[in-house]
């Protein structure tokens, strides 16, 4: 154990904040602060050329190994990242489905051809990704995927069929990976494949879908004769299931410690509310933000005790329930310490950012596995009680 | 930066798990908790030879020179088995406080005799500082014209007062000034009455003086420093008792899963259902994240942090400990179905330590006040 900074750690967090002041400026100004797509200001083309800002500046692929282009940074300089950029005001990410999921999958599962041929862009902040796990009859239970794919024997293409939903950002996205049946026939998790498919042609259809807060940052997604090439499958075909899984296993994992950053600025801001509008006078409000502080401490203690943890199926399940559920409590304390003002949709930033939480927030016990599957996961392989 | 055990600390946890496995086996410790003193002295003493007792003291009062971490690691192998011994007092408690007056002869003698667990020490603090209240205010310390202290008044819970050898006790000084007297076991005037404990693994006793004369020297702290000490110690021993209450949370979760996996019904183990197996999973995620909690905490503690970090790390341990030992300890119960009601099974005995312990300096709404504190009553910031 051990939580002192070393002197290279102190000097790495300056020469963030350094960098960060010196670019987060100008033309990016509008950004600052700006949690993501949805939020006031943060228009998807300059949000993508601050991707590509932070790329020049080597502050994508953290962790990523050398051979591949990345820095191989230790984890707590990637923490260090994290918390500096937040602190800077750095905006939400909008590359992470490519850096933090699909690119450890390439490394893990790609051929060098395909690695050679997608992580660059990934890297240099030009190539967008989205993921197509979801299908309207196969939510927590994925293995139930119907979308089918098929090789065209005259072209050797894939070509798709069927139909995903909840794609975050397909519509800013130029690049797909979806997983589907390539065995006609087949059933629950074997004969699938990870495909990589283009998102811009023909034979896909985007439809947003209006969530909850009433932006549309998820879609559906149509695939009807969609084609991509046959060599673009990560893994062997029929074998897609365990890539699949694999990927998730980035989703619940080393993430959410970046992540704590972003909380950390959503609890200043129900402190800085709760402080303005009296609600820190109130007794039982100052007890549940206490907890939301302690907690918030607690994820971070978690994520630093199991980031190294040899165990990472049963660290993961229960980092993941920890964070989505502290979050999803700290919406709801935010629109407390709004009171009856929580009702009046405005035009105060602050008041703003409190409401979207609350709502935003009730998906994070749902997607990338929800509170019940999160459970199961634990139960079984955790606790090895039967299923 | 990183929190997971090093392998030295992984050994010190195995050890004593083996350890304690057989020595504070449960037939061991019912018969101790049922016991008139409620010591097992066999394991006490086997502690000692281990040199748990001096676990975090340093080498030169005859400690090991470890840190909190240690301490807390052996807290935690503790409260999984409820060892029915002074640990927590004595240890924790007493001696950490000793060890913070290097000035005091008198202190120190005792240190030594405690980190060799040669003689128990109980400490109690002043309501103001996370003990229990005494009814007409602090007891009273007269300075004698010849030099020396008469002590006069009552201290009605003081963990493990009923076996210590030396009892620290806070009291006031006719100039309003706080001291703290250590005061032998067998001083003349002097009465420890055991009370009948809820948790009868853990014992308290009330403690009274009527006109115990005690030397100059027995005064072994004093003023501002005393009450700096009070506050260090009331947090170091949160952060221990914290380390407990992962324990006492684990072996709930442990009970529970053997029990649901031999317990069958409709034709099937209970563990099979998935409101039961919910029910382990959030058991699961209550302790690993106390656990992570505590670890962090004790981690922050041994940087000499300053009063405010360690505050809110001692917040955060204790608020997260509480809560999966008492959330563990209801769910076990609740899993056992019926025979989780009997006084045959073990989850009473947990439920029982667990109230007990939230309870001790301080339980978490005081915690959380002062961390709210920390965060809402300072300046006006413009977000």
């Amino acid at each position: 154990m051990n939580l002192q900074e070393t002197g290279a750690e102190r000097a790495f967090r300056a020469e963030v904040r350094t960098w960060m002041a010196a670019h987060l400026r100008g033309d990016f100004e509008s950004l600052r602060h700006a949690s993501g797509l949805g939020s006031p200001g943060y228009e998807p083309a300059l949000a993508k050329r601050w991707e590509q800002q932070l790329a020049a500046g080597g502050w994508t692929g953290l962790g990523w190994p050398r051979q591949h282009g990345g820095r191989e940074l230790p984890l707590a300089q990637q923490v260090i990242f994290h918390e500096e950029y937040v602190r800077c005001g750095g905006p939400g990410r909008l590359g992470h489905i490519g850096e933090t999921l699909l690119a450890p999958t390439l490394m893990a599962h790609g051929t060098p051809a395909l690695q050679a041929r997608f992580l660059p862009g990934i890297l240099a902040g030009q190539t967008y990704w989205a993921q197509g796990y979801s299908e309207p009859g196969a939510g927590s239970d994925l293995a139930a995927v119907r979308t089918r794919a098929r090789i065209d024997p005259d072209t050797g293409e894939w070509v798709i069929d069927g139909q995903k939903v909840w794609t975050s950002w397909a519509h800013e996205s130029d690049w797909i990976f979806v997983l589907a049946r390539s065995e006609p026939g087949s059933v629950r998790h074997k004969g699938l494949v990870l495909l990589l498919v283009p998102l811009r042609q023909s034979g896909v259809t985007l439809r947003p879908i209006r969530q909850i807060t009433g932006d549309a940052e998820f879609n559906e997604v149509f695939f009807d004769g969609a084609r991509t090439e046959g060599a673009l499958h990560l893994g062997a075909p029929g074998q897609g299931w365990a890539v699949a899984m694999y990927l998730l296993g980035c989703e619940r994992g080393a993430s959410t410690l970046g992540q704590q950053a972003h909380f950390r600025a959503e609890l200043e801001q129900v402190v800085a509310v709760a402080k303005r509008n009296g609600a820190a006078r109130d007794p039982l409000l100052r007890q549940r933000i206490a907890h939301a502080a302690l907690g918030l401490q607690t994820l971070r203690s978690h994520a630093l005790r199991t980031s190294g943890d040899n165990a990472p199926a049963r660290a993961a399940s229960i980092g993941k329930y920890l964070w989505s559920n502290w979050r999803r409590a700290l919406g709801e304390l935010a629109v407390d310490v709004l009171g009856a003002e929580g009702d009046i949709a405005g035009e105060d930033p602050l008041r703003q950012a409190l409401q979207r939480l609350w709502l935003v927030s009730r998906a994070d016990t749902i997607y990338a596995g929800s509170n019940e599957i999160q459970l199961n996961l634990m139960a079984e392989r955790a606790l090895q009680m039967p299923r | 930066m990183d929190l997971s055990l090093s392998e030295e600390q992984q050994q010190i946890t195995d050890s004593a798990a083996t350890f304690l496995a057989e020595a504070a086996a449960m037939p061991a410790v019912r018969a101790a908790s049922e016991s008139a003193e409620g010591l097992d002295r066999a394991l006490w003493r086997a502690m000692a030879e281990l040199g748990w007792c001096g676990v975090h003291l340093p080498e030169s009062a005859g400690g090991l020179g470890l840190g909190l971490v240690e301490l807390v690691l052996l807290q935690e192998q503790l409260g999984r088995r409820l060892a029915c011994v002074p640990f927590f007092d004595s240890v924790a408690l007493a001696a950490t406080a000793l060890r913070g007056l290097p000035d005091s002869p008198l202190a120190q003698d005792w240190l030594e005799r405690l980190a060799a667990g040669q003689a128990i020490g109980a400490l109690t603090l002043p309501a103001e500082h996370g003990g229990a209240a005494c009814a007409d205010g602090l007891p009273s310390a007269v300075a004698a014209p010849e030099g020396g202290w008469t002590l006069q008044g009552g201290w009605p819970q003081v963990g493990s007062a009923a076996m210590a050898d030396v009892l620290l006790l806070p009291a006031q000084a006719a100039s309003g000034e706080t001291l703290l007297l250590a005061v032998p076991a067998d001083a003349p005037g002097l009465r420890v009455r055991p009370l009948a404990t809820l948790d009868a693994t853990r014992r308290m006793a009330a403690v009274r003086a009527d006109g115990v004369n005690l030397p100059a020297a027995s005064c072994i702290g004093r003023g501002p420093s005393l009450d700096a000490l009070f506050t260090q110690v009331r947090q170091l021993g949160a952060i221990a008792l914290a380390g407990e209450q992962v324990g006492v949370a684990q072996q709930c979760l442990d009970l529970t899963l053997t029990y649901a996996a031999q317990r069958s019904q409709f034709d099937r183990p209970i563990a099979g259902f998935q409101a039961v197996k919910h029910r382990c999973a959030q058991m699961l995620v209550a302790l690993e994240s106390a656990r992570s909690a505590v670890y962090g905490a004790a981690c922050i503690a041994d940087t000499a942090p300053d009063a405010a970090t360690l505050l809110f790390h001692a917040a955060q341990a204790r608020v997260a400990a509480t809560e999966a030992a008492q959330f563990c300890a209801r769910e076990a119960i609740q899993l056992h179905g019926g025979v989780g009601f009997t006084w045959e099974f073990d989850p009473h005995l947990y439920f029982r330590r667990a109230q007990a312990s939230s309870q001790r300096l301080g339980a978490s709404p005081w915690w959380l006040e002062q961390v709210a504190a920390q965060w809402l009553d300072t300046p006006e910031e413009n977000p």
